[in-house]
């Protein structure tokens, strides 16, 4: 009895550390956030935040750029999940399922572009979006984020779709479904959990996107947050707690997407476990 | 059962994210600015300063008042962040896009002269009609063509806290000997960037040393990154970093904050930094005295406005310049931008000589100060000062002595120069 006791407070313990080394960068900084300026640079850290200096976040939220910004992450971080899954989903069945002449070279190439760093790409995607009138616009962020993430994306979908018995979808096709209704009413389902984790991906890559960004848009007003954080940052002096409130506020949205995903990845695996 | 509530539920969630995304992008995609629409030509302005806390709102005011003198120009400020400043506007530039006008700092300004970026201001602007200051505004012209009119000009110098340094330092071993006496707990005698992450920070800091001492980055017509002066100069700054006076791997953001708190003793900086640091603490006891280094030499921000060669409006950027160069808007600018110079000869008021009795120190180190670019390779400016400050952030780190990085440094640039 005594072992499993010490067992388990010793599992509690281990969850407690992890949990913490994963929460502490965002109580860091709702605690520099709020901190008064001679707090910043005190000989003694300050360890809790003091809520008298809460009026920062009022004031980064004043102006209204500091959500015009959020909402300009939030609609590229979307535009850029829903397309390149659904750009994914039938790339990777298609490599998963079709044999046909230069599938090796295929794979490999998608390969190959995640080698490519962003910066490479700005000056020639810079010139095509010119041409074909995307910069400056919301639009084009997440035709070029979805670029970016469309390789990975497949690669995990075929991976997924490579797991997925055969027999099932010649069941289906016996019953007299077309290739799409398989792919959407046998395989989408199956593999959610890994659509969940791609979205994720997918998401996160386009939220924390800067490089094209702020090489892309013009306009202050369709800036994302990740480049109007970057705004803050001054030639002679950046005032530290506004950066550090929007940087938390910058957070938040992509934190509850996860939370949403993850509660996929976990329904998808339960999904046909039981006989109902 | 559970299968059906899946695809139900994804189902639901595609079509929310959908119509989020429809509507959103909607929402995003409202246009801000345009040329032409109501007769009304719109313009953007680039500079970084707009990002400077205490100068960066006045500024934006200041514009104001242009876009009220004005019933068919207006123009509004770009936001393009600092630490990529040169690299975002460069690439659009580049492209045939970018901002109509820009203030640059010296290296890009050279890059962008020298790739044919940037519209002669010849036709545009007569600048006969204006006093110019003739010491920085000798570096707008290149090949007998005007590329930029200066919209700052301000001079390094050192500022010092006055509540910990009651007499400021004359000589370099004064100066030594100051940092490391007042170095103790969590006050710093000194600070300055020490990080390849801050390239161009580095070299404007390092430029004060290598004049200081006497050396100098070329001669006009060849390198002299390795000289004897330079490596005098340059062991200075290093042995100041040796000698843990300055919080290492704090970046400028944190450590000017920090001598706006009183953690921070000395620091050498250019007159922008008057207005930036009152901005950042009214209250701090701060004064200015020159570098006290052997050599009377030290780094000027030169921060020149030109049009973009791609702007579809030339001629209202240049109306912009033509009202910016009126007297009472360069004093207006003037007081904006702390102790720098602008364009023009001004004035001071009474009232602030007094409000800032060391502007003067400011305004006597003109005639000694230099715009920090590599003269007789202005073009290739950024590309030398990445190598330098490279190897030399190498020697500070201890992965080679500082003689045999700037032997390497020199060979480097000199094979990039040809």
């Amino acid at each position: 009895m005594r072992p499993l006791r010490i067992g388990l407070t010793l599992r509690i313990l281990g969850v407690l550390v992890v949990l913490g080394v994963a929460v502490f960068p965002l109580y860091w900084m709702i605690v520099t956030a709020l901190s008064s300026n001679s707090d910043l640079f005190a000989a003694k850290a300050r360890l809790v935040p003091d809520f008298s200096q809460f009026g920062v976040f009022i004031d980064a939220l004043a102006e209204g750029k500091a959500l015009g910004w959020l909402r300009n992450s939030l609609v590229i971080a979307l535009g850029t999940t829903v397309l390149s899954i659904g750009l994914g989903i039938p790339l990777g069945y298609a490599l998963s399922r079709f044999s046909f002449w230069g599938k090796a070279v295929v794979t490999v190439l998608l390969l190959f572009t995640q080698m490519l760093p962003e910066a490479l790409m700005v000056v020639p995607l810079f010139s095509l979006f010119r041409r074909f009138g995307l910069l400056d616009s919301l639009g084009g962020l997440i035709l070029v984020n979805s670029a970016f993430v469309l390789p990975i994306v497949a690669l995990i979908l075929k991976g997924a779709i490579d797991g997925i018995p055969r027999a099932l979808e010649e069941s289906a096709r016996v019953d007299g479904a077309r290739p799409l209704t398989v792919l959407t009413r046998i395989n989408v389902p199956l593999i959610a959990p890994s659509i969940a984790a791609t979205a994720v991906i997918a998401f996160f890559h386009a939220w924390n996107e800067y490089v094209f960004a702020v090489t892309f848009i013009f306009t202050p007003g369709k800036q994302p947050a990740s480049v109007g954080i970057a705004n803050f940052i001054g030639e002679l002096g950046t005032p530290i707690q506004t950066v550090m409130a929007v940087a938390f506020m910058f957070t938040l949205p992509a934190v509850v997407f996860y939370l949403f995903a993850q509660r996929h990845v976990v329904a998808g695996m339960t999904a046909g476990a039981v006989k109902g | 059962m559970e299968l059906h509530r899946v695809r139900r539920s994804m189902a639901v969630a595609t079509s929310l994210i959908c119509t989020a995304v429809a509507f959103l992008s909607g929402c995003g995609s409202d246009s801000e600015s345009g040329s032409g629409s109501g007769g009304v030509t719109t313009l953007t302005f680039a500079a970084s300063t707009f990002g400077d806390p205490g100068r960066g709102p006045l500024l934006t005011k200041w514009l104001d008042d242009f876009n009220k003198s004005q019933s068919k120009v207006r123009v509004s400020a770009a936001a393009v962040p600092y630490p990529t400043f040169g690299q975002t506007v460069l690439t659009q530039m580049g492209s045939g896009q970018g901002p109509d006008l820009i203030r640059f700092d010296m290296p890009e300004f050279e890059s962008a002269s020298d790739a044919g970026l940037i519209a002669p201001l010849d036709d545009l602007i007569d600048v006969s009609k204006y006093d110019l200051l003739k010491q920085p505004d000798q570096f707008m012209v290149h090949d007998g063509r005007r590329d930029g009119i200066i919209f700052e000009a301000s001079n390094y110098a050192m500022f010092y806290n006055a509540d910990l340094i009651s007499k400021p330092p004359t000589t370099y071993e004064e100066f030594a000997k100051t940092a490391q006496s007042l170095t103790k707990g969590d006050v710093y005698g000194l600070a300055f960037r020490q990080t390849e992450a801050e390239e161009a920070g580095v070299w404007q800091d390092i430029f004060n040393y290598v004049y200081g001492f006497g050396g100098k980055w070329s001669d006009g017509k060849n390198l002299t990154i390795n000289s004897p002066e330079n490596l005098k100069g340059l062991q200075a700054y290093k042995d100041l970093y040796d000698a843990k006076v300055i919080p290492r791997g704090a970046d400028a953001a944190t450590f000017r904050r920090m001598f706006a708190e009183g953690k921070v003793g000395m620091e050498l900086n250019n007159g922008g930094y008057v207005t930036a640091t009152r901005g950042q603490n009214p209250n701090l006891n701060f004064s200015v005295a020159p570098i006290p280094f052997p050599v009377r030499s030290q780094g000027a921000i030169l921060a020149p406005i030109v049009i973009n060669e791609a702007s579809p409006s030339k001629e209202a950027a240049a109306t912009f310049i033509r009202w910016a160069l009126e007297p009472a808007n360069q004093v207006k600018l003037q007081e904006i931008l702390g102790a720098s110079s602008v364009a023009t000869v001004t004035q001071r008021s009474a009232e602030k000589l007094k409000e800032t009795p060391f502007l003067k120190v400011f305004d006597d180190l003109t005639e000694s100060s230099l715009p920090q670019i590599v003269l007789g390779f202005e073009a290739k400016t950024p590309d030398i000062r990445k190598i330098v400050v490279q190897n030399v952030v190498a020697a500070l780190q201890g992965t080679v002595d500082l003689k045999t990085a700037l032997d390497r440094a020199q060979e480097q640039a000199t094979k990039l120069v040809g």
